[in-house]
C-alpha cells in the first residue's frame, strides 16, 4: 500500500502542497474560485517550522487510529483494506475529540461549521495533490520498501561525501 | 466552445516553468502541470500554482485613462494614443530626443521589447532601459567583460551533474524553488552545497557548509577562497594558460592579502573559507549560482568579476556540471536584455561603439536617426528628471519604479516633475498614479509571444484568454503608437516580429521558439547548446579575462544614530513590488504584511517581543513592520522583504560605476517600537 512519505531534510517551506491541497478540496477544484467559495476550502496538511527546519505534517493514517477510536458518532472511520482514515461529514457533530487526540495536530476545523477536515489521501486521484505539487519531491507517494531505498541511497551519499571530505 | 489546454510559461520568476492553462468556454478555469518540461518537469512553486489568480482581479485596468485633476477619465483608444503621441512629439520638439526616457518591461514578450526599443531608437532617442538595471546589470557588465556572455552558461537541469555548488547571494529555495529541485538531485548523487549569505535562509538549511558573511563583503570572501586555491596549488594551470588572460595580475594583486584578513572582513572563519575553497576547486565539476545578493551592490560588477576569477582559475566552466548561473528575477528579463532594452547595447548585446552595429541596424530599420551614443540608465533618467528637468517626458511599461527604485522618495519627486508621463500596465500601480495617461495592457495569458528564461530558453506561449475590457496587447499598443509617431510599424503578429528578430539578432538566429520547452539560444543546426564556452569565449582572442578586484567598503556604514545594517530581499510568497502577488489571495494569505527579522539578542536588548510593531528608519525615510525574532539574521543585522510598498524608500542606491546598479541591499538603520 502506498503512503505519503516526507523526506524530512529537504522541505523548502514553499507551501505549494498546502495550496494544492486546498484547491483539490474546493468544489470547483480551481485556484481561481477557491478563495471565494463557502465553505472556504481548507488545507489538510501543514508546513511547520521547528529547529531551523520546515517540516510538512500530513495525516499518517495510523493503524488503530486514535481519532477513529475516540469518535463517538462513527463519523471517523478507517477503511479495513486501505487503512485510510476518512470522515463522514454527515455524522460529524463537531466535538473535536479526534482533533484533541491526534498526535500530529493534523485534524483541522472547518471555519464555517462545527466540522473537522482532514487528509483523505485524495481518494479520486492516483497521486495525492500535495505530492504532485511538491517542486522538490519532499513528499513522496510510494510503498514503504521503495521509500526506504530512497533513504538508504541518501544516507549512502552522505556517508560517501563525508568520507571524501575527510580525504 | 470546448475545454482546452493551452501551453504557457509561468509569468513570475525567470526559471521559465511550463504549465497548461485549462480554458473552458473562453475562460481560464485552472492549471495543469507540464510533466515533460525540461526545466521544471511539471513542478511549480506557490506563485506558479497561483499564477491565474490575478487574471480576473477586479483591479485590472480595462480602459485607457486620462488624468483630469485628481480624477481619472476613461477614454477611447484613439483618443489615448493621440494624446500619447501628441505628448511625446511635443517633448521631442521642445527638448529633442534626449528629453525622452523609456523603461521597457521584463513582463512583456521578446517581440514587444524588441519593438519598443526599435521605436525609441528610431525616434533618435538613446534613453531606453529596463528593470535589469536593478537586477543583473552588474552581471551584464561583469560577466560580459570576463566571459563574453551574460547568462547562465549551463542549463538549469545540468546543475544535477554538479559535484559542488557554491550558492552565493541567492535564496533560490524561496525565490527560484525549481532550482532547488536540480540542486537536490546533485546532492542525492553525492554533490556538496556551499551557501554563502549574510542570512541563514531556507537555502542555507540545505547546505553542507554555510558561510554567514557580513553584508557587502563578498569580494573579500571570494578573494580569500582564491588565495587558498593559489597557495595550495589547486589552480587549473592548463585551463589558465590555454583559455584565459590576466592571471599573473591576479596572482600579484593578492600577494599582500591574507586569509586572516578575509576572516576579519567577512566574519567567516578561516577554516570555513579553506573548506569552501578546497571543495570548489577540487571537485570534478563545480557550479556557481548567484543572484541579487551579489549584483545589487555599489560594487556589484566587482562581485561578479571576483566570481568569474574564481571559476576561471579553477577551470570550472565549459563542462557538464561546471559553470555559472546568474539567476534572473523576472520571467523575461533575460529576453528584455537580449532584445536591447539597455541604454548601451543594441539587440543581441551588440555594442554602440562598433560602427558596423550602427550600420546594420540603420539599414535593417531604414532609419537615419539612430542615436550614436549610449543613453541614460533608468536611475539616471530619474536623476535627470528630478534634478534639472532634462528628461521631460517618460514612457514606462510595466515597471513600478515608484516602489522598486532605490530612495523611492527621489523617484517620486522625479515622476512628479515630469511634464508628461505615460504608464502602460495591467494594474494602477504607485507609478501609474503619477501618470498623465495610463494604457491598459493585456497580461501574459492574454497574448501570444516568446519569452526567454534565465537558462537562455526561448519559449513561445499562445494566447489563452481575452484581455479584460478594452485592454490590449503591448504589441498592438506599441505598433499603433509608433505609427502615430510617423514610423512604419506594420506588424500583423508577434510571429512576424520574431522573424525579424531571428534575422537581425545574431544570438537568436535560427531560433524557432515553440511552446512546451522552447529552444535555447544560441541556436545551431547541430542541436541545442546546453553548455556555453566548451572551447572558446566570445571575446577577442577567444580567451576569458581574469581581472583582479579588491574589497572596497561601498555600502553605508553604521553609526551611533543608525547602529543596525538593514538588508533587503525577497520571500517565497511574493514577487517584486507585489502588484501581482498582493492581488493573489492565496499568496497574500501566506504573507499578509511586512515584517523585519531581528536577532533574538538584539530584540531582547531593545525590549522588542516577537511580533512587535516597529518602525525602521534610515537617513532616507522610515517603514513600519512587525518584528520576527529569529537567529536567521546575525546580531546587528536586520532583514526586510521589499515586496511591500515603501521598503526601497530606505536604501540610498549608491551607484556601481560600471553598471549603474544602485546599492539596494544594504542601509544603516535604527529600529524602534512604534
Amino acid at each position: 500500500m502506498k503512503e505519503i512519505f516526507v523526506r524530512l531534510d529537504r522541505c523548502l517551506g514553499c507551501r505549494s502542497c498546502e495550496m494544492a491541497c486546498a484547491v483539490e478540496h474546493s468544489q470547483a477544484k480551481s485556484i481561481l474560485t477557491a478563495a471565494s467559495e463557502v465553505p472556504v476550502p481548507r488545507r489538510r496538511l501543514y508546513v511547520e517550522y521547528a529547529e531551523g527546519q520546515k517540516i510538512p505534517l500530513v495525516c499518517r493514517h495510523c493503524e488503530d487510529a486514535p481519532c477513529v477510536a475516540v469518535c463517538r458518532t462513527g463519523a471517523m472511520r478507517q477503511d479495513p483494506i486501505t487503512g485510510i482514515v476518512d470522515q463522514d461529514q454527515n455524522r460529524c457533530v463537531g466535538c473535536y475529540m479526534c482533533a484533541m487526540v491526534c498526535p500530529y495536530g493534523v485534524i483541522g476545523q472547518q471555519k464555517e461549521s462545527r466540522m473537522v477536515v482532514k487528509c483523505d489521501r485524495c481518494g479520486s486521484r492516483e497521486v495525492p495533490a500535495c505530492v504532485e505539487a511538491c517542486p522538490v519531491n519532499t513528499l513522496i507517494f510510494a510503498e514503504e520498501a521503495d521509500f526506504a531505498e530512497i533513504l538508504r541511497r541518501d544516507a549512502a551519499s552522505r556517508l560517501a561525501r563525508g568520507y571524501s571530505m575527510r580525504a | 466552445m470546448t475545454r482546452s489546454l493551452v501551453p504557457t510559461v509561468c509569468p513570475y520568476c525567470a526559471v521559465g516553468c511550463g504549465l497548461y492553462i485549462v480554458v473552458d468556454d473562453g475562460k481560464a478555469v485552472g492549471i495543469e502541470y507540464m510533466q515533460d518540461h525540461p526545466a521544471s518537469e511539471g513542478s511549480l512553486c506557490p506563485k506558479g500554482n497561483a499564477a491565474l489568480e490575478m487574471l480576473y482581479h477586479p483591479d485590472r485596468l480595462t480602459h485607457p485613462l486620462k488624468r483630469a485633476g485628481e480624477m481619472w477619465l476613461s477614454i477611447s483608444w484613439p483618443e489615448a494614443l493621440d494624446l500619447v503621441a501628441g505628448g511625446l512629439s511635443k517633448a521631442l520638439r521642445e527638448g529633442g530626443p534626449a528629453g525622452l526616457g523609456f523603461i521597457a518591461s521584463s513582463k512583456c514578450t521578446n517581440e514587444e521589447s524588441y519593438l519598443l526599443q526599435k521605436m525609441v531608437r528610431s525616434l533618435g532617442c538613446a534613453n531606453i532601459d529596463s528593470c535589469a538595471r536593478l537586477c543583473h546589470s552588474s552581471s551584464v557588465t561583469g560577466l560580459g567583460r570576463a566571459l563574453g556572455t551574460c547568462s547562465t552558461t549551463n542549463i538549469l537541469s545540468d546543475l544535477a551533474n554538479s559535484r559542488c555548488i557554491l550558492a552565493i547571494g541567492t535564496n533560490f529555495a524561496e525565490n527560484h524553488p525549481i532550482v532547488a529541485r536540480w540542486v537536490f538531485r546533485a546532492r542525492e548523487a553525492g554533490g556538496r552545497l556551499i551557501v554563502a549569505d549574510p542570512r541563514r535562509t531556507p537555502t542555507a538549511w540545505g547546505g553542507d557548509l554555510f558561510l554567514q558573511l557580513n553584508p557587502g563583503t563578498d569580494v573579500a570572501l571570494i578573494n580569500g577562497m582564491i588565495k587558498v586555491i593559489l597557495d595550495e596549488g589547486l589552480i587549473n594551470r592548463r585551463f589558465i594558460e590555454d583559455r584565459t588572460e590576466g592571471f599573473s595580475d591576479l596572482e600579484s594583486s593578492l600577494e599582500g592579502f591574507s586569509l586572516s584578513e578575509a576572516e576579519r572582513i567577512t566574519g567567516v572563519s578561516a577554516s570555513d573559507i579553506v573548506g569552501a575553497a578546497r571543495a570548489y576547486a577540487r571537485s570534478p565539476a563545480s557550479a556557481i549560482v548567484y543572484c541579487m545578493g551579489v549584483t545589487q551592490h555599489a560594487n556589484g560588477t566587482d562581485n561578479v568579476q571576483a566570481l568569474a576569477n574564481l571559476l576561471l582559475i579553477c577551470g570550472q566552466i565549459g563542462r557538464s556540471g561546471a559553470g555559472i548561473y546568474p539567476l534572473r528575477g523576472q520571467n523575461n528579463v533575460q529576453g528584455t536584455c537580449d532584445m536591447g532594452c539597455l541604454p548601451d547595447f543594441y539587440p543581441g548585446y551588440l555594442s554602440f561603439e562598433d560602427p558596423r552595429t550602427q550600420e546594420a541596424f540603420r539599414r535593417a530599420w531604414g532609419s537615419n536617426r539612430l542615436p550614436a551614443k549610449k543613453g541614460l540608465t533608468s536611475l539616471e533618467m530619474m536623476d535627470a528628471a528630478a534634478a534639472n528637468g532634462t528628461i521631460k517626458a517618460m514612457y514606462i511599461v510595466g515597471e513600478d519604479a515608484a516602489n522598486t527604485h532605490p530612495c523611492s522618495k527621489r523617484t517620486a519627486k522625479a515622476l512628479g516633475r515630469l511634464e508628461f508621463l505615460v504608464v502602460q500596465d495591467i494594474f494602477l500601480t504607485e507609478t501609474a498614479r503619477f501618470a498623465d495617461v495610463v494604457l491598459p495592457a493585456a497580461c501574459w495569458a492574454e497574448k501570444e509571444g516568446s519569452s526567454t528564461s534565465t537558462e537562455r530558453r526561448i519559449q513561445w506561449h499562445e494566447k489563452a484568454v481575452e484581455p479584460p475590457g478594452d485592454a490590449m496587447a503591448d504589441l498592438w499598443i506599441i505598433c499603433n503608437l509608433a505609427r502615430r509617431l510617423g514610423l512604419n510599424f506594420h506588424y500583423r503578429s508577434s510571429k512576424e516580429v520574431m522573424d525579424e528578430i531571428c534575422d537581425l539578432v545574431p544570438i537568436y538566429r535560427g531560433a524557432k521558439p515553440s511552446a512546451s520547452g522552447g529552444v535555447l539560444w544560441p541556436c545551431k543546426k547541430e542541436g541545442e547548446i546546453s553548455i556555453l564556452h566548451e572551447e572558446t569565449f566570445p571575446l577577442a582572442r577567444g580567451r576569458a579575462i581574469i581581472r583582479s578586484v579588491h574589497f572596497r567598503r561601498t555600502a553605508e556604514e553604521t553609526s551611533s544614530r543608525y547602529p543596525f545594517l538593514l538588508t533587503i530581499g525577497r520571500i517565497g510568497a511574493h514577487h517584486n513590488a507585489g502588484s501581482m502577488t498582493m492581488r493573489s489571495p492565496s499568496l497574500l494569505g501566506m504573507a499578509p504584511h511586512r515584517f523585519v527579522e531581528i536577532n533574538p539578542k538584539d530584540a531582547l536588548s531593545l525590549g522588542l517581543d516577537d511580533g512587535a510593531d516597529v518602525v525602521v528608519e534610515t537617513a532616507r525615510g522610515e517603514a513600519r513592520a512587525k518584528t520576527r525574532s529569529t537567529d536567521r539574521v546575525m546580531p546587528g543585522t536586520l532583514f526586510m522583504p521589499f515586496h511591500f510598498p515603501g521598503a526601497n524608500h530606505l536604501v540610498r542606491g549608491y551607484r556601481d560605476e560600471h553598471s549603474g546598479m544602485g546599492e539596494l541591499k544594504i542601509a544603516a538603520c535604527r529600529i524602534e517600537r512604534c
